[in-house]
């Protein structure tokens, strides 16, 4: 199926909702702002909408779902490492202290990163089978 | 004997010197300091010796007749002529002077920051034909596109709001005149600090912000937002959905990149670890190896992982099938185009030519030559040492390679370092792609995410060790006095400041995107269908064929005369 004018009309939707909600948060401090966002953010939930309607019109693409859940762990996991930074950075005081601990932090996101979630998605890949 | 007379007269003279030295100043500063009370008041400020000079050298001016005779050898134009005079019956003041020097400053910098931007912007051409080169020829209608619609979705989205979020509060830059309109930074307070969150100022451009600075710094800023957005396209080239990647470019161009940059550039929390917790001179990164390369890099590698591999790419049992680009003309012209614009990248980040320490534009371009040279030896001698041949699409990504890591050290690091992290990052990008396609089973058609990803991951290492603390950008750094030095020239916790921008480009950039785009997914589908995938792009996506008097061959036939050896993992 691919391209179609439901494509480019729910998109030219998302434009105009976006360009509206951004117009509402500049102005935000006045009514009219406040008005302008709530509609350009119903604008957007309309386009993802129409997005979700028309996706099952474009045919099946060669992937295979599943593993979501394990997904979700790589992300968090990737989140974790940078928040273990975030946090540490106040307990420990020292240079190489926190060198070290800039090092296990990148360390637990890499795993995230290049363990979890590649495991996640070539679990039920469509090239296995 | 002699040696001790030699000695003493030595000493004596010395001792006359520094006497008649502090003797000179001290009349110096008494006849200044008792000049006013001596000085009878006079009855009208006579002209004072630069006034008068000023004068005379209005009246040594050129006529308007010498000037209508024509100017050969440019002596008689640019003169005091030129300088406008506030009163013109007064003439020429000082401060007509000093107004225009002022001016010419900011000049300097707006013309030299525009030129960059331009050139930046060029860069958009290269990345299209590396892209569309690597990527096979029933794609490159696809391909291209993607590269051109980049340039809308993110200019629009940075307009929106994106500018506002990363600069919006970046108000203070002397080389642009201030820009004290972008003075709403959103902040939280920490353990007693302030960190700053993401800018207010300058949605659409309008209000106080329509200022003539303002307007140079975001065409600046947009270019280097758009460079970070089409790296995606290249890593996900061949099967993804117009619609979805311009979605997704619209979200990265509105939130992942401008919160980033905002943090490292626009005075947010990361470059603030310098003034509030004692890390270096905060999170340091020149022209943006993290902020657009390891941005756009792990980017792209979220979205690969969520789309999967082109149909084709692994075997059942998990090895890997080379599928060539079309046209390698194509990538090389296109590695000489990004070369050309990262001259614009590098040295255009000085945000000016005049004053401040800006002079080192010299070094920065040089050292952007010399990354960019032993990048692609790095990467052609792998190949050729390794694989047999000086693989041409290595040696361009090699090329690249060196510039991205580059990107951040650039205005901080010495020739000979540069030289180092260019060489380094070229064997890295062999090793990442082989690793990314083997190991990780990621399909990134152009290599972008090792290009990219880790060399801009590496550049941002690479000034936590290499800053030789030589440059002097007005005499400090992110509010911190002194230059940036790295582990190699005694400062550790630039390192540490260093490490802390890398985690939170893989632990917040990545986990941003990868869950923004998982979102996309759901509800918009990144993948063509197989069947549109199978056919090529270019028809069933954009109804029209990049090269419609070529004559396709069957897939299988192109995989077979592909030579596993020629395959970089």
């Amino acid at each position: 199926m691919a391209a179609t004018t439901g494509q480019g009309r729910s998109f030219t939707t998302f434009i105009v909702g976006l360009t509206g909600l951004c117009a509402g948060i500049a102005y935000f401090s006045t009514g009219v702002g406040k008005f302008i966002a709530v509609a350009g953010a119903l604008v957007v939930v309309m386009s993802l909408l129409a997005f979700l309607r028309i996706k099952p019109l474009e045919g099946k693409p060669a992937q295979k779902a599943g593993a979501g859940g394990m997904k979700l762990m790589g992300a968090f996991v990737s989140a974790l490492g940078w928040l273990l930074i975030l946090a540490g950075l106040h307990v420990v005081t020292g240079t190489s202290g926190r060198i070290v601990l800039g090092l296990v932090g990148i360390g637990v996101s890499l795993f995230g990163i290049l363990y979890i979630l590649p495991t996640a998605f070539n679990k039920n890949a469509i090239w296995k089978s | 004997m002699e040696q001790s007379i030699m000695k003493m007269l030595r000493r004596r003279y010395l001792s006359a010197c520094i006497l008649a030295i502090g003797l000179m100043i001290g009349g110096l500063a008494y006849a200044q300091s008792s000049a006013p009370a001596s000085a009878p008041a006079p009855a009208a400020p006579p002209p004072s010796a630069s006034a008068a000079e000023l004068k005379d050298a209005a009246g040594k001016a050129p006529a308007t007749a010498d000037l209508q005779k024509g100017d050969p050898g440019g002596t008689l134009t640019g003169t005091i002529s030129d300088v406008p005079a506030a009163d013109p019956k007064a003439g020429v003041t000082l401060p007509d002077v000093a107004n225009m020097a002022g001016q010419n400053k900011i000049a300097i910098n707006f013309t030299w920051t525009l030129v960059c931007g331009f050139l930046v912007m060029f860069m958009q051409a290269g990345f299209a034909m590396v892209e569309a080169g690597l990527c096979r020829v029933k794609n490159a209608n696809h391909t291209y596109m993607m590269n051109f619609f980049v340039y809308g979705c993110g200019l629009l989205a940075y307009w929106l709001i994106g500018f506002a979020i990363q600069m919006g509060g970046a108000a203070g830059n002397g080389n642009l005149g201030g820009l004290q309109p972008l003075a709403l930074e959103h902040t939280t307070t920490l353990f007693g600090k302030t960190w700053g969150l993401f800018g207010g100022s300058g949605m659409f451009l309008s209000g106080h912000t329509y200022d003539v600075g303002v307007m140079v710094i975001f065409l600046f800023q947009m270019v280097f937002m758009d460079t970070a957005l089409t790296i995606v396209t290249g890593a996900c080239a061949e099967r993804w959905k117009f619609l979805t990647f311009a979605v997704s470019s619209v979200l990265m161009g509105a939130f992942t990149y401008p919160l980033f940059a905002n943090w490292a550039w626009g005075g947010g929390w990361l470059a603030q670890m310098g003034t509030n917790i004692g890390l270096g001179k905060g999170y340091c990164d020149f022209a943006g190896s993290g902020v657009v390369h390891a941005v756009g890099g792990l980017t792209a590698l979220a979205v690969a992982l969520i789309i999967g591999p082109r149909i084709g790419k692994f075997n059942r049992d998990g090895s890997s099938n080379a599928i060539i680009g079309h046209d390698i003309s194509a990538v090389l012209i296109g590695c000489f185009i990004l070369a050309f614009g990262w001259f614009g990248f590098n040295p255009g980040s000085t945000l000016g030519a005049s004053a401040n320490g800006n002079l080192r534009i010299g070094s920065i371009a040089v050292n952007t030559m010399l990354a960019g040279c032993t990048g692609t030896f790095g990467a052609l001698l792998y190949m050729w040492c390794l694989k047999g041949k000086p693989d041409a699409s290595m040696s361009g990504n090699g090329l690249l390679a060196g510039l991205v890591a580059i990107t951040a050290p650039s205005g901080f690091v010495s020739p000979v370092s540069s030289a180092i992290i260019g060489l380094i990052a070229g064997v890295l990008v062999c090793l990442s792609c082989a690793f990314i396609e083997n190991v990780l089973k990621v399909d990134d058609p152009v290599g972008a995410i090792s290009v990219h990803g880790a060399n801009g991951l590496w550049g941002v290492l690479s000034v936590g060790l290499f800053a030789d603390g030589t440059s002097n950008y007005g005499g400090s750094w992110n509010g911190v006095t002194g230059s940036v030095t790295g582990l190699f020239y005694g400062d550790a916790s630039q390192l540490a400041a260093q490490l802390v921008g890398i985690a939170t480009l893989l632990g917040f950039v990545f986990t941003f995107s990868f869950l923004l785009n998982l979102g996309l997914e759901f509800f918009v589908g990144h993948r063509v269908s197989a069947e549109t995938e199978v056919a090529g792009l270019d028809l069933p996506e954009m109804g029209q064929l990049g090269y419609p008097e070529f004559v396709f061959r069957e897939e299988s036939t192109v995989f077979a005369q592909a030579p596993r050896e020629f395959a970089v993992a």
